[in-house]
């Protein structure tokens, strides 16, 4: 089929983030996209975000690009919608659905609460609170249809004529991101959840902590309202085997002891896990702070709870065997997710998808989303136990997967209509006072406000508005500007946070530039949060005095753009590298590879297959087959980067090929793929001793056959995870329980010495088969290592053993050392000057301060630029298995496709951006320093600074590093900020 | 009539005013003389303007912006954090009270953190009395 034929939308099931994230990049690309909601309304089926949150935020922006692309007509919303038939073939698919719009349309809907005033049967609720907005719901057990509401209803936002209806939609591909099932009362009976008082999930916490942020309150026992001293925090997935564990179930436990210590110092907090499975980066440091501020981590066996007379919990524990035996005052559970059984089975009848053998989605070997059946594609939790980051990941990479089905872009951002030319005009302001429907009348005293506005210097027209934010008032407030003859706006209405494309859009189709225009909060600042009508009237005209001013002072701006080159440039040709330029490739992008060594494939080309078992070499010769196949990659070999000039869209590379030639590229993007060496060892005689092997040395031997001992122990984390090296590789536990397997079946006898084993998600599976084939495990102490000795015919070691402080020696043939890997410190030192992206201490890439964080920007505007339109992917970012270096090479490819193929762009953040007065500027360069998007420079010729307005997000930074007053924003000089605080001084 | 201080809220567009938004959204309340002015991130918020509005008479300047790690510029709260303690140094210098000026994170959902905020600093300001300048 060729690409011209398909259709051009697509259907999302569920609202998992991954799917949201599908969403926003199928939009920005410009195709349709149809959300089945199964709730009524928009979280009613709560999803990851809000439930296994780690961090006490609300991460409601995760929401925000429905609310936009509703706007645009790319994206249609169904509420209590449910998949009924699928038919048809790839690309082509007729599905068969149901659905019940909500009684509330809540984009039109102002909360005015009429109708619940007016209903008879209290049959409208309002729901949840939490986000911004609240969402009004009809209780249908209740509702007598009398109508009362939708009479009085000032918006038409109630309609009761809603009824459940089937219809039938045709649609390219179908991604399948049903929210994780939540774990409750009977999967947590062992913990007693819902039948001790004191015991409580995490999400109920950061759930509970939304409107406040964790406070000392959340965590005040149920029972008796104290404040417990003795606090204990469970990882249960680790315990029961209904729960699936993501990598960062663990993270979130130490996270939550660390926020109960920093605010109630005096608590004794423990944590009871099997293993600790954060790795990489941040996550390490709060592992090493919780145990710095005094946080208990015990690395248990087997936990279960007992309710005590008192309420205190009585929590017995396994430790290397011995039972042992606590009492704790307050329980936090931190759970996982169970498999979501019930969905997959309903797909297999609806599409004929497999499962997998826990239960969750059959995912393709090497991909990341695709499920058996092509064009149907599945993302996050349904896939397996996931953490946030990695959903949202997912969301950019089924994004550029699902593109092979679809036809052409439909959907296109309106243009705005022209401005007038106001420059030779007087100031004449208008303010449009919003009375919301009415609900303002009895709330304010909106005439006199009035009155008492059109005495404001400057003010030339003053108007009460009915509303201003639904569709038909947009229209006739656009006319009153218009008519009006003003040329500056005030409006004074609700919140531009949730509205502003709204307000902007009435001031623009009122034919002025929206820098000529200030949008009050009349409902949040004055209306909404004080009591007393005199003073609120006299709070409403300081902030319309103060808005006054400023517009006096504004600069209309028509916007910038610049243009875009197409190209791509890949750094480094291991797995992650090469799977960014062939999917590139795919969708008609140039893409010029370079690798510093004399060959493609990286450190996995070095691995046989991994612990799964699949053929990993039998992939990577596929990659590089397609590689020098494909016309739109060229490869160059032996080859380094020697400068990088530019910024996104334009960067300018200069490289050099066998230290002898130089190449010049332009391109659009940069992808950093510079992998990861193993780290080299210099403990345990390592060298010295040719009995003594890495694993990767091991392997090798295995393969030639030099491989000959009868015993063999295993040290992990040799080097890693101490002050050096402050994370975990990642791969090298699940490295050596394939070896460790693979010795068994040669009937060696193989004793693995850890401190924790890494094994989240389904790897676990392999830990229970090596302990059922008699492989020994050991745990250490994380500060006392096994010591090695050598003997006549191989080595002693010996170990003191976790939990019984037991002194064990253990003698084998070979001593296989766990070594992890380390980043290629030089060139991504080099890489990072050149590109302005920070790296960590330990010298991966760092695209933002922390763990948690990462994930959280992810979300926030602006996503795709943020990095300056360069991308770290794989091993230059962390430690990471192939499957998770593939997925960010596929989300980064996702995320730059974007914009890749647009020739010219306007600025991300529009009129808003940083400006710089030649007259007065010194070209001193402060603002560069400060500038977070590397948005400024200083023109060597002229050595003034200059503003690359794609960059900008005018925030402000440069404006107050500079010393000589040149560098300001547009919407905030520094009269129009003076001018302002004046005013509401006065 | 009572003496009520004059007090600007100066916020920033993302954490801040989603404070005030939330605030507003479950109905809660604070003083009438606490006005607030917009700014894109506390950041971009020149200690300059503080000055001058001391000197135009405020008896009180409260500033909230993201939580650390939460800017919306990945960096801006933590250059208005450094600006701020430069700036209360040289205020302490000059005999002034270094404490009518409050830095205060509030998250976009925390309306009721930035309501307490509110009525603490006027209750803070009100027992230390008018600005003298």
């Amino acid at each position: 089929m060729t690409a011209n034929q398909g259709k051009s939308t697509v259907l999302v099931y569920g609202t998992n983030m991954s799917g949201y994230r599908t969403i926003y990049a199928l939009g920005k690309l410009g195709y349709k996209t149809i959300l089945l909601n199964r709730g009524k309304y928009v979280d009613e089926v709560k999803n990851q975000v809000l439930s296994q949150l780690p961090l006490d935020l609300c991460w409601a922006c995760a929401f925000g690009p429905q609310r936009m692309f509703v706007g645009l007509g790319a994206l249609n919303v169904f509420y209590s919608a449910d998949i009924l038939e699928i038919k048809g073939t790839p690309g082509n698919y007729k599905v068969k659905i149901k659905k019940k719009d909500p009684y509330v349309n809540n984009f039109i809907c102002t909360e005015c609460n009429k109708c619940v005033e007016v209903c008879p049967e209290g049959a409208i609720e309002v729901m949840p609170k939490v986000f911004w907005e609240n969402i009004y719901l009809i209780n249908e057990e209740k509702c007598t249809k009398c109508g009362k509401c939708e009479e009085i209803c000032p918006t038409g936002a109630l309609k009761l004529d809603k009824k459940e209806e089937e219809l039938e939609v045709e649609v390219a591909g179908i991604v399948l991101s049903p929210e994780y099932v939540d774990v409750d009362k009977g999967d947590l009976e062992k913990f007693g959840y819902k039948v001790f008082k004191n015991v409580l999930k995490n999400s109920d916490i950061v759930r509970g902590n939304i409107p406040t942020s964790f406070v000392l309150n959340s965590l005040k026992r149920r029972s008796d309202g104290k404040l417990p001293q003795k606090i204990a925090i469970i990882v249960t997935p680790q315990y029961n085997n209904i729960e699936y564990e993501d990598f960062n179930t663990t993270n979130i436990a130490v996270y939550r002891a660390v926020r109960i210590k920093e605010l109630h110092p005096s608590a004794d907090v423990t944590i009871f896990m099997r293993n600790y499975r954060g790795f990489g980066k941040g996550a390490y440091k709060i592992y090493e702070r919780a145990k710095e501020i005094g946080v208990k981590i015990i690395k248990a066996d087997d936990v279960y709870l007992n309710e005590l007379e008192n309420n205190d919990l009585e929590i017995t524990y396994k430790l290397a065997g011995k039972q042992n035996k606590e009492n704790y005052e307050f329980v936090i559970l931190v759970t996982g997710q169970k498999a979501p059984i019930e969905e997959v089975k309903k797909f297999e009848k609806l599409c004929k998808i497999k499962g997998d053998n826990h239960g969750f989605c059959y995912i393709e070997p090497f991909t990341n989303n695709k499920t058996n059946i092509p064009g149907i594609y599945a993302g996050g939790e349904f896939t397996g136990p996931r953490g946030n980051p990695e959903t949202v990941w997912e969301g950019y990479d089924i994004a550029q997967d699902i593109l092979d089905f679809l036809g052409k872009p439909v959907v296109s951002p309106p243009q705005p209509p022209p401005f007038r030319d106001v420059s030779k005009e007087e100031v004449k302001i208008g303010v449009f006072l919003c009375s919301c429907f009415g609900k303002f009348n009895d709330k304010i005293d909106i005439e006199r406000l009035k009155d008492e506005a059109s005495k404001i210097p400057y003010v030339t027209h003053v108007e009460i508005l009915n509303g201003a934010c639904t569709p038909q008032t947009i229209q006739e407030n656009a006319k009153k500007i218009r008519e009006s003859g003003v040329n500056r706006v005030i409006l004074a209405v609700c919140t531009p946070l949730q509205k502003l494309m709204k307000f902007r859009k009435t001031v623009m189709m009122g034919g002025l530039n929206p820098l000529l225009a200030e949008f009050l909060r009349l409902r949040e600042d004055v209306v909404n949060v004080h009591e007393d009508k005199e003073k609120k009237l006299e709070k409403a005209l300081s902030l319309i005095r103060a808005a006054a001013l400023k517009l006096k002072y504004a600069l209309p701006f028509p916007g910038a753009s610049d243009k875009f080159h197409g190209k791509a440039f890949v750094i480094g040709g291991g797995v992650a590298g090469m799977e960014a330029a062939i999917r590139l490739a795919k969708r008609g992008v140039q893409v010029t590879l370079i690798e510093k060594s004399d060959s493609l494939g990286g450190i996995a080309y070095r691995l046989d297959s991994d612990i799964e078992g699949r053929d990993l070499k039998k992939f990577i010769e596929s990659q590089i087959k397609e590689i020098k196949r494909n016309e739109n990659i060229k490869v160059y070999l032996n080859s380094e980067v020697d400068s990088i000039k530019g910024y996104a869209g334009n960067f300018k590379i200069i490289f050099s090929e066998n230290k002898k030639i130089t190449h010049i590229e332009d391109a659009g993007v940069i992808f950093i793929a510079t992998g990861a060496k193993i780290r080299e060892v210099s403990s345990y005689f390592y060298g010295k001793n040719p009995n003594i092997y890495t694993q990767l040395d091991m392997e090798k031997a295995i393969n030639e056959g030099k491989f000959s001992a009868k015993s063999v122990v295993m040290i992990q984390c040799v080097g890693s995870r101490n002050k050096a090296y402050p994370y975990c590789s990642r791969i090298c536990c699940s490295q050596a329980l394939k070896n460790a397997l693979r010795l068994r079946e040669k009937g060696v006898e193989v004793t693995i010495l850890y401190r924790d084993l890494k094994l989240y998600g389904f790897k676990e599976d392999y830990y229970k088969e090596a302990v059922n084939k008699g492989v020994n495990f050991i745990r250490f102490y994380d500060d006392n290592y096994p010591k090695a000795g050598q003997t006549e015919n191989g080595f002693k070691i010996t170990v003191k053993e976790y939990g019984t402080d037991e002194e064990k020696a253990i003698n084998c043939d070979a001593l296989v050392l766990s070594v992890g890997i380390r980043p290629d410190i030089e060139t991504n030192k080099k890489l990072s000057q050149m590109t302005g992206i920070k790296l960590f201490e330990n010298g991966f890439f760092a695209i933002s301060p922390g763990p948690f964080e990462e994930a959280a920007k992810k979300l926030m505007k602006p996503f795709e630029l943020q990095t300056n339109g360069v991308f770290p992917i794989g091993m230059a970012l962390s430690p990471r298995t192939v499957d998770e270096s593939l997925l960010t090479a596929r989300q980064a490819v996702g995320q730059s496709l974007i914009f890749l193929k647009k020739q010219r762009l306007p600025a991300p953040n529009g009129v808003f951006v940083s400006e710089v007065d030649e007259s007065k500027c010194v070209g001193c360069g402060y603002c560069v320093e400060v500038c977070p998007y590397n948005a400024r420079s200083i023109d060597e010729v002229k050595k003034k600074a200059v503003v690359h307005p794609f960059l900008c997000d005018s925030c402000g930074a440069c404006v107050v590093a500079c010393p000589s007053g040149a560098a300001f924003i547009r919407d905030l000089q520094d009269k129009q900020v003076i001018a302002s605080i004046d005013a509401l001084l006065g | 009539m009572t003496w009520e201080p004059k007090i600007v809220y100066i916020m920033c567009s993302w954490c801040g005013s989603g404070g005030a938004e939330s605030a507003s959204a479950y109905g809660l309340k604070y003083p009438e003389n606490i006005k607030p002015f917009r700014v894109w991130c506390t950041g971009g918020l020149d200690p300059a303007y503080i000055l001058r509005a001391f000197l135009e008479g405020a008896d009180g300047i409260l500033i909230s912006g993201c939580h650390p790690g939460d800017c919306h510029y990945d960096t801006g709260n933590y250059f208005a954090r450094r600006r701020l303690a430069a700036l209360k140094t040289i205020l302490k210098t000059f005999g002034f009270d270094e404490d009518r000026v409050w830095l205060r994170w509030v998250g976009h959902s925390e309306g009721k953190r930035l309501v307490d905020t509110a009525i603490e600093f006027n209750e803070h300001i009100k027992k230390l009395g008018p600005n003298k300048i």
